[in-house]
């Protein structure tokens, strides 16, 4: 279960993603023109790459209809007499109606629908200015006397595997490394005697730490290694940092996801509820990771939340590393801060581990080194 | 009459149960109220406003000027900081310190006022999309904006009546107008939605924890069983889809019936998937661990933040095994947008197949050796 477990999530959600861009997404249109010009519009929408026109529907309720059927994710209207308002320059209005409760795929082809529609416009303007007798060229300037370059940096296609894919695995590890972790503590912690039996055979909290948590180590960086694998080879992710320095990120990750997963361990009552308790502070780390809605757009309390778990310093480093290209120093403090995490669940882990060893007799002699400690 | 007190009798029996077990009591009552106040905390903001963004005027120009002003004012993003060159700019970029960049090359007001095309460029981060956005939007915006007026201005100092400008300028007016979400906030998008899964996750979960590795319950106390459970969910979906809407103000529209319609189904179907995985896997840590990773990559297959079009046809029926891949947007179907039953009868029928699908295979799993103990 360990190995393939990971490996099945990231093979399927490396499917869900494949395609990279939303493609062909259906809309309808609501055609009341029925004219040359209109036809025009509606033949320009299906010939964009993002969307795809799949039904003709006669009335805006029929549209609504589709709408809230899923049938469509965007009604493009044109409204009767447009042809002719239009020759006679009384400015018609075409209606982009999205459907925003699907942000992503509403957002895509309403944008991709009113460009069409701005299109069309700006290619009548340009006869209408030709008309007058503005050569073509100058025409061309005047349509746009301000455009506007935009470049995205990094992601140039604004690919969803780099934005979204890349985020989601590290965030599925997570869960996944944490909750081994709290498997693999919680064998000894709620077993009667366990902890003694381990302390016996580990010899001291250190060695019993690393004993457990090693052998996962191992498999977890190899799991996220071999996803990254994927990405950067198979889906051509870009890739511009330091192979060296991402790699140590990624093994910090592991070893700051493992070592909260055993704390939390140790601190539930039994390996339920440890699991239980660890999927309330992990399953929902995704959002205060800040991929999706930023964390300067969040509250204060989200931005704390947020700081506390390893995901979102190594989701920051991920980005540094793999699309930004950032140089070296840029990235120090957020190691630092991912350090600093990894330094405080380890050091909490062996107090924990110390003291819950230390319950029983058997290692009497253990707890008599530091008895103040042992205490906390 | 007495036979109906017994079996309540029952069903407050098999509540007991649920409330003495202090791992199926935090999965299914104390997690879910845990999840209803920090789920959303980062979501609260609903819509992104006030991006951080650093400029580049090179031409520092009264133009210039107006168009930096311009661009500060919108709510989408915010001008923090002006840079002399792309180098200081693009540190300020590393360090996080701001999300985009417009550059203004020398020359802008000079290009205006010749008719020439004035360009200017602007730059943000592709791999946060949200933000992209923003940045995007806030200058073309502007810049169309600003170029209209030029362009208004150059045409009526040639003489050509007002009206005829402004038709030339833009014979054709595009109106974008989002529906069901109409501030396309985030929080409106992605609550709803997130809650039918969690419905789900701990419902399973709760289940795995009461059955898994047990004895599984017979008779009367079978039906109590799944009496107490679906009662207790009912509860549930109307705490997650009515209440939370209401606390953190998302919009709602759907009406009562409808919402019954479909998650009398689902919670029948969740609670039938529960005993089925319970009879499979007889370890309850076992059946815990894997519900909390697939968690998230079930998410995804319901088609809220990536579209189900885009997910390959196998893959797609195949997840419908699972009741949130075509629950969670008939949930979003009827509550945000006001659809009625007809509209999501697929998806009650997917659930409906689902709830006998998992019965029968619950029932043929409990006779395996290790159910029989």
């Amino acid at each position: 279960m360990l190995v393939p477990l990971p490996l099945i999530l990231f093979l399927v959600l490396a499917v869900i993603f494949a395609p990279g861009l939303p493609r062909d997404l259906p809309v309808a249109v609501v055609d009341l023109d029925g004219s040359t010009m209109s036809r025009q519009i509606v033949r320009m929408a299906d010939a964009a790459a993002d969307v795809e026109v799949v039904e003709q529907l006669a009335s805006l309720s029929e549209a609504r209809q589709a709408l809230v059927a899923q049938r469509a994710y965007a009604i493009l209207m044109i409204p009767s007499g447009m042809e002719h308002d239009l020759l006679l320059g009384q400015n018609p209005e075409v209606v982009v109606f999205s459907n925003s409760q699907f942000l992503t795929a509403g957002g895509i082809v309403g944008r991709s629908l009113s460009t069409t529609v701005s299109t069309f416009s700006a290619g009548v303007s340009l006869r209408l200015l030709e008309a007058q007798g503005i050569g073509t060229d100058r025409a061309m300037d005047l349509i746009t006397p301000i455009p506007v370059q935009a470049s995205p940096l990094f992601n140039p296609s604004l690919d969803y595997i780099q934005f979204l894919l890349s985020a989601i695995m590290p965030t599925v590890m997570q869960i996944f490394i944490c909750a081994t972790a709290v498997l693999s503590f919680s064998r000894e912690h709620h077993s009667p005697n366990g902890m003694p039996r381990l302390q016996r055979i580990a010899g001291s909290p250190t060695r019993a730490v690393l004993g457990k948590l090693l052998p996962y180590t191992f498999v977890g960086t190899f799991v996220l290694l071999l996803g990254d694998v994927v990405l950067f080879r198979f889906f051509g992710a870009s890739f511009r940092g330091n192979i060296f320095v991402f790699f140590l990120n990624g093994f910090m990750f592991i070893l700051a996801c493992q070592a909260m997963g055993a704390l939390i361990a140790l601190i539930a009552k039994d390996t339920t509820g440890a699991l239980g308790m660890m999927g309330l502070i992990v399953a929902p780390s995704f959002g205060f990771a800040g991929v999706s809605f930023p964390r300067f757009g969040m509250t204060l309390f989200s931005q704390i939340w947020g700081a506390i778990i390893p995901l979102t310093p190594y989701l920051q480093l991920r980005t540094d590393q793999t699309l930004r290209g950032a140089p070296l120093e840029y990235s120090l403090s957020t190691m630092a801060w991912l350090f600093a995490q990894l330094v405080v669940f380890s050091s909490l882990l062996w107090l924990m581990t110390r003291k819950t060893m230390a319950q029983t007799p058997v290692v009497k002699e253990n707890i008599t080194t530091d008895p103040q400690e042992s205490k906390t | 009459m007495i036979k109906l007190r017994h079996f309540l009798a029952e069903v407050f029996g098999v509540i007991r149960t649920l409330l003495a077990d202090d791992s199926a009591k935090s999965t299914m009552i104390v997690g879910i109220l845990i999840y209803s106040v920090l789920y959303p905390q980062p979501y609260v903001g609903e819509v992104l406003r006030d991006v951080p963004v650093v400029v580049i005027d090179q031409d520092n120009s009264t133009a210039s000027r107006t168009l930096v002003r311009e661009i500060d004012v919108t709510d989408l993003v915010d001008v923090t900081m002006s840079a002399p060159d792309m180098k200081t700019a693009r540190d300020a970029f590393y360090r996080r310190d701001v999300y985009g960049i417009v550059v203004i090359p020398a020359g802008f007001e000079a290009d205006i006022l010749a008719s020439h095309p004035a360009p200017v460029a602007a730059y943000s981060d592709g791999s946060y999309l949200l933000i992209y956005s923003n940045v995007m939007r806030a200058v073309a915006t502007v810049a169309g904006t600003m170029g209209a007026q030029v362009n208004y201005a150059r045409l009526t100092a040639q003489g050509i009546d007002d009206s005829t400008a402004r038709t030339m300028l833009s014979p054709v007016t595009v109106t974008d107008i989002s529906v069901f979400n109409p501030q396309g906030g985030y929080a409106s998008y992605v609550i709803p939605a997130a809650f039918v899964l969690i419905l789900q996750q701990t419902l399973l979960m709760g289940i795995g924890l009461l059955h898994a590795g047990r004895r599984p319950p017979t008779g009367r106390r079978l039906w109590a069983t799944i009496a107490a459970y679906f009662g207790l969910y009912m509860i549930w979906v109307a705490f997650t889809q009515m209440l939370i809407p209401y606390l953190y103000s998302i919009p709602r529209t759907g009406d009562l019936v409808t919402l019954f319609l479909i998650a009398v189904p689902f919670i029948c179907a969740c609670i039938a998937m529960g005993f089925a995985i319970a009879m499979a896997i007889p370890w309850r840590e076992g059946v815990v661990f894997l519900l909390v990773v697939i968690g998230m990559p079930l998410f995804f297959l319901s088609g809220i933040s990536w579209p189900v079009e885009m997910i390959p046809d196998h893959l797609r029926t195949i997840s419908l095994l699972v009741p949130s891949s075509s629950a969670i947007s008939a949930f979003v179907a009827v509550d945000q947008m006001g659809a009625s039953a007809q509209d999501v009868a697929k998806a009650i029928q997917t659930q409906i197949v689902l709830v006998v699908v998992y019965s029968a295979l619950a029932v043929v799993l409990s006779r395996l050796p290790h159910n029989r103990r």
